[in-house]
């Protein structure tokens, strides 16, 4: 009976389904139903980036590109939280800086690359710039949001304690925002990743973005896809780790809508 | 009682949710400060007033509207053929529950996939040219209109599916009055997320392969060293930003009149 | 020798039970159902929650298949919803179409199968017997819960159904509109011959509107009794509710659920 629990859970339908177009492909490509010289088989993928990981290649920009997200979004944090921390806590900050806010957030991140261009030239912190800017906002507005929802009865409560005002937002309020906050972390996160790549495929040359451009311009479309899969398979492993880090951590942030 | 939704209290009542204009104290307090401190013709840190005869250099010069309308040529038409795409497949995986347990890892890895990763391939597959602008902006704006459509068929509450059976309703009338109107404000958050990827992505093919477009124009500036027009321009694509998500946000407004305030998401 | 003719069933239970799967296995939820209700008949069943009384509902309402036994309308096996049987569900907010105005969706079940012209005289006829024609164009979200409810009641009789099922309508309502809205059934009752299976959990009420008190108890819900209501028509919020005879069967109601 444990058995067939642990089996219906396994989605035969989904893998089946991967599995199936994975073959039709590679079929495809071999019995030349797709002749295309930019479309290989998944198996030519597949060794390409074995090759690039034997080189020693990928493991230089998979850091390159992971070094530039960590940078990237701890610098965002920093300033997304003090500033979401400061116009949480003080109506005067709202009133005096809330509209600049909303102004400068609809802005493209990519929009400052060329700016980054011209005064970095190709460097990490042009890539930092395009990377850092768009990272700030959603933990800004997640931080400012964590802070405005707190209930208010939490507020009384500390008074009724007689706590100080900063013990009340030590020990009430902050923790209260926290999983808010948290998600706001998640999405600059994905957020960081997505811009990275962006900034190294039109700012600096290093990184797995600029190894997709590379070989893209190199005509190496197995090298080209096995950087591509190599950036959704980060993607998909960086969303679920931190996902799976922060719940287990902070539980309440998992119940917070984004 | 229809009353209620006269356009001036409805408009009345969304301007009064803005934040205060006070709060544009600190960028203009920046760009006066930068006006005035910066005399010399510092290349890396040009003052304001650079940046508009960039711009107006730029009118001048007859290019800067063709880029303007072939940029948001494309981010219109890109999202449209999106919506239109991400709603109808996003419902019928919706509708299927097996369907979307099938697709389902599929879905989530094209998802997680940064769609300007795909940039290179569409340029090695389609070419330098508006197609295959057009194409990515389309392909991947869609993703996030289908997940969300076709999360919000799927939580469609089961007692309004029992009404539709219990008042004999076909499947196409199933679909049109019970499906589409309930998962509309799903839709329309699909819409929001996919909008600033529209941007994003048009401008980052026109920087990359310099078709015709704002972004080509950013990058051609950077390139000649035009340092005030590089602002200018980066204003003005946040202007451009700007404006497009009032647009929609007025459009998001007018659309979701009918429906409880609760479903709507900021 | 003259053969007095019975009225015909409307609806017709013979052994029905539904059982579901739940958790790998399967749990009946009522077994042995045997019920029936005549034309214009009131027919109350009270129970107390976890009997199954929703599952029994829509069964009827052919919105459910019994596992075992079988239910007929007019004579004829139920293969889906039966035309002429109307639901009126306890969740009224999500078994109304919020972003359709009241009026619009009162005219939800006939406005494929009437004219316009017809359609909107029977909405207008509707809302004026819930008492609702000032709000048909608010939408539904903009209502109270108790007016909601009338909303959906309101859609029912639009369509002017052989029988109407009620899971629990009442429940979410304050007293008065409770009273108000009793009296509206049992005159459309008279006025349209209309029949009428009343779930409740309020024995009071189930007396009161009933011509016959069905129990359902137990887990797997079954019915052991059917009581026969005979009380003078019409019924009066304050005098019926004082008979004697009222009080009989309420007290042999609370005892025959369990209470006391």
């Amino acid at each position: 009976m444990a058995s067939q629990a642990w089996s219906s859970r396994i989605n035969w339908a989904g893998l089946s389904v991967c599995a199936l177009m994975l073959l039709v492909w590679e079929a495809s490509v071999r019995l030349k139903f797709i002749a295309f010289e930019f479309f290989p088989a998944p198996s030519s993928i597949l060794s390409g980036a074995v090759r690039l990981a034997r080189e020693g290649i990928l493991l230089e920009d998979l850091s390159h590109t992971l070094l530039s997200i960590a940078m990237g979004w701890t610098i965002a944090m920093v300033i997304g939280v003090s500033i979401g921390l400061l116009l949480g806590f003080s109506p005067v900050a709202r009133k005096f800086g809330l509209a600049s806010v909303e102004v400068l957030r609809p802005m493209p991140g990519i929009a400052f690359a060329p700016l980054g261009l011209l005064l970095f030239g190709f460097s990490l912190q042009t890539e930092l710039v395009v990377t850092v800017l768009p990272a700030i906002w959603p933990v800004m507005i997640n931080t400012m949001g964590g802070i405005a929802n707190v209930h208010p009865r939490l507020t009384d409560v500390g008074r009724t304690l007689r706590l100080s005002p900063t013990e009340i937002v030590r020990h009430l309020l902050l923790p209260a925002a926290l999983p808010s906050i948290v998600v706001g972390a998640r999405i600059s996160l994905g957020l960081a990743l997505v811009m990275a790549i962006v900034a190294e495929i039109v700012g600096n040359p290093a990184g797995l973005g600029y190894g997709i451009v590379r070989e893209q311009q190199a005509m190496n479309p197995d090298l080209m896809f096995a950087y591509i899969a190599v950036v959704g398979v980060l993607g998909i492993i960086l969303n679920a780790g931190v996902l799976a880090l922060t719940t287990a951590l902070w539980p309440a942030s998992s119940r917070v809508a984004a | 009682m229809s009353r209620r939704f006269s356009k001036f209290s409805f408009l009345a009542q969304s301007l009064s949710q803005l934040p205060s204009p006070l709060g544009l104290l600190p960028l203009i307090v920046i760009l006066v400060g930068w006006q005035m401190l910066q005399t010399g013709n510092s290349p890396y840190f040009p003052p304001p007033s650079t940046w508009w005869a960039g711009v107006v250099q730029s009118a001048t010069a007859g290019k800067l509207l063709p880029a303007c309308t072939a940029s948001l040529q494309t981010i219109v038409v890109g999202l449209l053929l999106a919506i239109g795409a991400g709603a109808v497949v996003g419902i019928l995986i919706g509708i299927s529950p097996r369907a979307a347990r099938a697709v389902g890892p599929l879905l989530e890895f094209f998802r997680a996939m940064p769609p300007p990763a795909i940039v290179p391939l569409a340029i090695l597959f389609l070419g330098y040219d508006e197609r295959m602008k057009l194409t990515i902006v389309a392909v991947s704006a869609m993703w996030p209109i289908l997940l969300n459509t076709a999360s919000a068929v799927e939580r469609i509450h089961p007692i309004l599916l029992d009404v539709a059976t219990a008042f004999h309703l076909s499947l196409s009338e199933r679909i049109r009055l019970i499906v589409i109107p309930s998962v509309m404000p799903s839709i329309l958050l699909g819409i929001r997320i996919a909008l600033p990827l529209c941007i994003v992505l048009t401008l980052l093919v026109e920087m990359l392969t310099s078709i015709e477009g704002i972004g080509a124009l950013m990058i051609a500036a950077q390139r000649n060293f035009q340092s005030g027009q590089v602002y200018g321009l980066l204003v003005l694509v946040g202007l451009f930003g700007f404006l497009i998500n009032t647009v929609f946000s007025i459009v998001q407004a007018v659309i979701l009149r009918r429906w409880p305030p609760r479903d709507i998401q900021v | 020798m003259k053969v007095l003719a019975e009225p015909d069933f409307v609806f017709e239970c013979r052994s029905a039970s539904v059982t579901l799967p739940l958790n790998g296995g399967a749990r009946p939820i009522i077994s042995d159902i045997n019920l029936d209700v005549r034309e214009a008949e009131f027919l109350s069943i009270v129970g107390p929650s976890g009997t199954g009384k929703t599952t029994l509902v829509r069964m009827l309402g052919g919105l459910l298949r019994p596992t075992a036994g079988e239910v007929r309308v007019k004579g004829e096996i139920l293969n889906g919803p039966p035309e002429g049987v109307v639901i009126v569900f306890q969740d009224y907010a999500n078994a109304l179409l919020q972003w359709r105005t009241v009026a619009a969706n009162v005219a939800f079940g006939i406005e494929r199968k009437l004219s316009s012209k017809e359609c909107a005289a029977r909405v207008s006829a509707a809302l004026d017997l819930v008492g609702l024609s000032k709000r048909a164009d608010d939408y539904p979200w903009q209502l109270s819960g108790g007016m909601q409810q009338r909303v959906q009641i309101a859609r029912a009789l639009a369509l002017r159904p052989a029988v109407m099922l009620m899971d629990e309508p009442f429940a979410a309502l304050d007293a008065m509109t409770k009273a108000g809205l009793q009296d509206e059934l049992l005159r459309l009752r008279d006025q349209t011959q209309t029949s009428f299976v009343f779930i409740t959990h309020d024995i009071e009420e189930a007396v009161y509107l009933g011509d016959r008190v069905a129990v359902l108890k137990g887990s797997p819900g079954r019915i052991d009794e059917i009581v026969r209501v005979e009380l003078p028509s019409p019924r009066d919020q304050i005098s019926t509710r004082q008979m004697p005879e009222f009080l009989a069967y309420r007290y042999g109601l609370h005892k025959a659920i369990g209470h006391g």
